[in-house]
């Protein structure tokens, strides 16, 4: 396939699920990435793309106790990030700092800021605030979900509020949204619930099974992303939650994650487990999303899916965007190996 | 001051001339001489013997005057002034003279003519005194004459009365003699007298003819009503009405009315035509045409009306065909009620000696055979459709309705279609000239109508596959959802079965029988493009095959989240025995393999899994134990690292091929997809030693019944394999089963499921 030749890979030495881009590193293309080995040391990932963009190289190597279930970088500070860990029977999740001198040191130990302690469940994942400097994070696991105050100075990170997903369901992961901090969206195993932080309350649910992974459109806001295992991807507008705006075929296997990319409209990247890389343009139509725009879309119908990258040998749990240069992104398959691709060709088709 | 007298001087003296020789003329014919005196005001001041023109002129006086006042320059001007209008006067009096002999001469003339036409005079007043003596005869004889025009008149008169008062009478007579002819002519020669007197003189007279005419009037009525007279009689009878100023036209109207009426009891019945030949409708139109001849030469000028009224039998006929093509004819029957009505048409236009009746006739035939193959095809549509449906409502006998509806709809798609396209071949074979005209239009109607008809196939196909899309999967019953997803399976066959059979057939069919050109012209092409709807219903297959794989594959994957998510696999007990799990997964596999059977076809081209079966078993099962061997000896990392050198060497397993419409295929995607989902329930779980072991141990119970199913052993192999591997890789402790304890507990789980399959059966 096409992906084949252009992908610039790079390999962990053991499995990994999670990539993250490092949103504060404004010089270079950079992306982290942690290893998912029950048993060996893992390692977080370091990776930068070279000047020429031809090459991936490893900036920094750091072992990390547990075995890394979830990673994000800070949006502000690209020396921190968190992750959710497990040591097989308990979850953990900490926020960490990337030692100063680490150039000097072989295998430099990292920092641990502070760790998000009060979880009991599953930890699913750890959200950052959406944009530029702040102290709020939020953490959620399978029951749960808390808004934390994190100092990064004092090394402590108290509990601001707290709210519980309602018994009968999980939750699997979940999103901030980059246009309204005070939303947050979290998945569960059949529908997606919104929640209100400042009262840490319930707002709006959509009804849609097996959501895996939920992303928000970065430019328009009310849309949003969502990828379920079996009936592929859907696109949703907050306003209109009965009926999602567009769906998208997905994968041959579970579609894992979705990502939409932070500058070209209607561009989303989707990973699954039949081991392929989906670059998807959907069209959004106008910004108030009517239902003209609905009914025009079946008359001029073209290919949603531009291409298809299929160079990889394991399911793939990790993708994300670079914010740096937005025509890049990096993904991560089972088997540890990073590829770096550049959707150029598709972005000049527009 | 001297410049300006001079100018002024000048046109006063020229006038004062002019004015003086105005007057010396008008002085010379006017009587009165006092005249021109005024003109010389300052002159006339003075004494009038000095003023040359006045009467009392005194020349002595005006030379004294003249030579006191006067020298000698002035005098001898005044001599030469004096001197021309002397001569002037004397011409102007000349003149005067000539022209006044002139007019005596003419006068003279005129009295000479007079005295000759004088002459002529004398005979005339003879010729009329002799005049003025006859004329006095006549007036004395003229009142005589007039008492004998008078005493005509009265005669004349006397025989008309005679006449008027006789015509009761008369018209008496004529009633009884049924002369009504002479009757009306007498009775329309007193017209104008009762017209005038029948108020006054003539009451009785009138009262008693006009009740002879009444009489006459209905007898003539009756006459032109009655069928039994001869028709010239009854035209007779027409036109005698019509003198009498009788409203023919509401009688027509009558007339008309019975006509219609009259065919209306003889309503076409399509079903008659079918058995009886000449049916009870021919006879009526036979009497109806006869009716409508006579009708004719009664009111030749009703022609138009006849015209309208045949042409409201056609079109009744018509819409009684078209109700009967809406019910399921065959084009045999369909022709059989059209050439009734092309019969009763063409005796239509020899009576009425037009083409309108049978113009009409082509519009509605041409009507109507749309119609038919309008119905036609969506009869069949409604029939397919209602074919696919009982899948739905048969849940109890689910297992034999899948087949019947399978088999039931394509041969309804393709028989179907093809009947069709025979029966409408029989309209266009017909020679009797009735679809002559119809030809090309029905050409165009079959191809628009199978367009039309695939599409309308496809979007039906893709509604029914809709219904139960969104959740209704999860709200309705198991067993309508299963029932579901045999429906989907019955159209995703039934897609295929149209694309890849019944639309080249029918194309060649088409190809054969309604080749001879349309009339849509090039540009447009034919409107039935096979290709595009071929597109169509494979694209639309391929849906609905991955829409039912997808929903089997669901439900299964229900069942494995429920195992995955319950126990507490880090904690879990040492495995006694094939977990419940497996049972229930081989029966979803069991259940599809039976839809999937009755289904779709099974793959003719491989038939290698009977013989190499235990082959590929042997080595699997020699694969596994070096592969556990492995893992048990090796450390995790150095196995990863073994089985990505395995999988670059190995040939790389296409998991997720193509799907074909064969039941293998079918089956071996969906075990596919489902021992792929439990390699990833498995990657999110985190093991203990038991917990691992229970996954080898239903793993290893999976292989042999899997390996029945699945076409495709490789893929499944490495797939199972996968999920070891998994396991092993999530496993803080993999150490796997001892092979014999495997083996023992595989064992039981046999035995186990063989004593529950026998013991119900006996």
């Amino acid at each position: 396939m096409q992906g084949a030749s252009s992908g610039i890979g790079y390999g962990l030495k053991y499995q990994a699920r999670c990539i993250s881009d490092v949103k504060a590193d404004t010089d270079h293309t950079t992306f982290l990435a942690g290893t998912l080995s029950l048993k060996e040391e893992n390692e977080v990932h370091l990776i930068r793309l070279s000047s020429s963009g031809t090459e991936l190289f490893c900036e920094g190597l750091f072992s990390h106790p547990n075995e890394i279930w979830d990673l994000v970088s800070c949006p502000f500070d690209q020396r921190i990030f968190s992750t959710v860990y497990s040591n097989g029977e308990t979850y953990g999740a900490a926020i960490w700092q990337i030692p100063e001198l680490y150039g000097e040191l072989n295998s430099p130990q990292l920092e641990k800021i502070t760790s998000l302690d009060n979880h009991v469940g599953k930890i699913k994942c750890i959200l950052w605030w959406p944009s530029g400097r702040h102290d709020k994070l939020i953490s959620i696991d399978e029951e749960n979900l808390y808004l934390w105050s994190l100092d990064v100075s004092k090394k402590t990170a108290q509990i601001q509020s707290q709210d519980s997903a309602g018994m009968p369901h999980k939750i699997s992961g979940g999103a901030w949204d980059p246009h309204d901090v005070n939303s947050v969206a979290a998945t569960y195993e059949s529908s997606l619930q919104l929640w209100d932080v400042r009262a840490m309350g319930k707002t709006i649910s959509i009804e849609c099974s097996h959501v895996r992974s939920v992303d928000y459109h970065p430019k328009r806001n009310h849309v949003l992303v969502t990828a379920e295992h079996e009936s592929g991807i859907h696109i949703w507008d907050l306003r209109k939650p009965k009926v999602p705006i567009q769906e998208l075929p997905g994968h041959t296997h579970w579609t894992w994650i979705v990502k939409c990319n932070p500058e070209y409209d209607g561009m989303i990247l989707s990973a699954g487990t039949d081991s392929t890389v989906n670059l998807w343009l959907a069209s959004l139509g106008n910004d108030d999303l009517s239902t003209e725009s609905q009914a025009e879309s079946p008359t001029h119908w073209v290919d949603p899916l531009l291409n298809t990258y299929s160079d990889y040998e394991d399911s793939i749990y990790g993708l994300t965007w670079s914010s740096r240069e937005p025509w890049i992104f990096a993904s991560l398959s089972y088997d540890g190996r990073v590829v770096v691709e550049s959707v150029k060709p598709f972005i000049s088709k527009k | 001051m001297m410049g300006n007298d001079g100018d002024d001087d000048a046109p006063l003296l020229l006038d004062a001339k002019a004015k003086r020789m105005r007057d010396l003329l008008s002085s010379f014919y006017a009587p009165n001489p006092s005249m021109p005196s005024h003109s010389h005001t300052d002159s006339s001041i003075h004494s009038s013997p000095d003023d040359i023109n006045s009467s009392s002129f005194d020349p002595n006086h005006y030379m004294n005057i003249l030579v006191n006042n006067s020298n000698l320059e002035g005098l001898l001007k005044r001599h030469v002034d004096m001197a021309a209008e002397i001569k002037n006067l004397d011409t102007d009096l000349q003149m005067l003279v000539y022209e006044n002999y002139n007019k005596f001469i003419s006068a003279t003339d005129t009295i000479k003519r007079m005295k000759s036409n004088i002459l002529g005079m004398e005979g005339n007043m003879e010729y009329l005194l002799d005049k003025s003596r006859s004329d006095s005869v006549n007036t004395s004889l003229f009142e005589k004459r007039e008492h004998i025009e008078k005493l005509h008149r009265t005669c004349n008169l006397l025989r008309k009365v005679q006449f008027i008062y006789d015509l009761p009478d008369r018209l008496g007579k004529c009633i009884k003699s049924e002369a009504y002819a002479d009757a009306v002519r007498f009775y329309t020669g007193a017209m104008p007298i009762f017209k005038a007197y029948g108020d006054s003189s003539f009451h009785d007279c009138k009262r008693a003819s006009d009740e002879a005419i009444a009489i006459i009037v209905k007898n003539l009525e009756g006459k032109l009503f009655s069928d039994s007279e001869p028709i010239q009689v009854r035209a007779e009878a027409a036109l005698l009405l019509k003198q009498l100023n009788f409203p023919v036209e509401n009688l027509k109207a009558k007339l008309l009315e019975r006509l219609e009426h009259s065919l209306k009891d003889s309503q076409l019945n399509p079903e008659e035509i079918k058995n009886a030949s000449p049916s009870a409708h021919e006879v009526a139109i036979r009497e109806f045409a006869e009716a409508i001849r006579s009708f004719r030469v009664i009111f030749p000028d009703s022609e138009t009306q006849l015209v309208e009224i045949a042409k409201d039998l056609i079109t009744r006929d018509f819409v009684i065909t078209e109700e009967y093509v809406t019910t399921r004819i065959c084009a045999a029957d369909l022709l059989g009620v059209l050439r009734v009505i092309w019969n009763e048409s063409l005796l239509m236009d020899e009576i009425l000696q037009e083409e309108a009746v049978s113009n009409h006739f082509l519009e509605g035939a041409k009507a109507a055979v749309k119609l038919y193959v309008e119905s036609a095809f969506s009869q069949l549509l409604l029939d397919i459709s209602d074919c696919l449906l009982k899948v739905l409502k048969r849940d109890e006998t689910e297992e034999h309705s899948l087949p019947v509806a399978r088999d039931a709809s394509t041969k309804l798609a393709l028989q179907g279609g093809r009947n069709l396209l025979l029966e409408v071949c029989k309209i266009l074979d017909d020679d009797s000239g009735i679809v002559d005209k119809l030809r090309e239009p029905i050409i165009d109607w079959v191809q628009e109508g199978l367009q039309d008809f695939f599409r309308k196939l496809e979007d039906q196909f893709q509604s029914f596959s809709g219904k139960n899309n969104s959740s209704a999967t999860q709200i309705h019953g198991l067993t309508e959802a299963a029932a579901f997803a045999g429906l989907v399976l019955v159209l995703a066959q039934l897609s295929a079965f149209i694309e890849q059979t019944a639309i080249p057939k029918i194309n060649e069919e088409l190809a054969v029988s309604f080749s001879a050109g349309s009339d849509r012209g090039y540009e447009y092409g034919p409107a039935f493009i096979p290709g595009d709807i071929s597109r169509k219903f494979r694209s639309a297959g391929e849906k609905f095959l991955q829409q039912y794989i997808n929903i089997r594959t669901q439900r299964i994957s229900l069942l494995q989240k429920k195992r995955f998510a319950t126990p507490k696999w880090i904690k879990h007990k040492e495995p006694r025995e094939v977990h419940m799990f497996v049972d229930l997964f081989l029966q979803e596999l069991k259940v599809i393999g039976n839809e999937v059977k009755q289904v779709l076809p099974q793959d003719t081209r491989k038939h290698r899994r009977s013989n190499a079966s235990s082959a590929s078993s042997k080595s699997n099962s020699f694969r596994e134990e070096k592969l556990l061997l492995r893992s048990n000896t090796q450390r995790a990392r150095s196995q990863l690292l073994e089985t990505h050198l395995a999988k670059l060497f190995k040939q790389k397993v296409e998991i997720f091929t193509k799907v074909e419409y064969t039941q293998e295929s079918v089956v071996t995607t969906i075990v596919k997809l489902c021992l792929k989902s439990l390699q990833e329930f498995v990657r999110l779980q985190t093991f203990n030693r038991s917990g691992f072991q229970q996954i080898q141990l239903d793993i290893q119970f999976l292989r042999t019944p899997l390996r029945e199913i699945v076409e495709d052993e490789a893929a499944m192999d490495f797939l199972l394999d996968e999920v070891i591997v998994a396991a092993t890789e999530r496993c803080l402790d993999p150490i796997p089963l001892e092979a014999p304890i495997l083996d023992k507990l595989i064992q039981a789980k046999l035995a186990k499921s063989s004593d529950q399959n026998t013991s119900p059966s006996s």
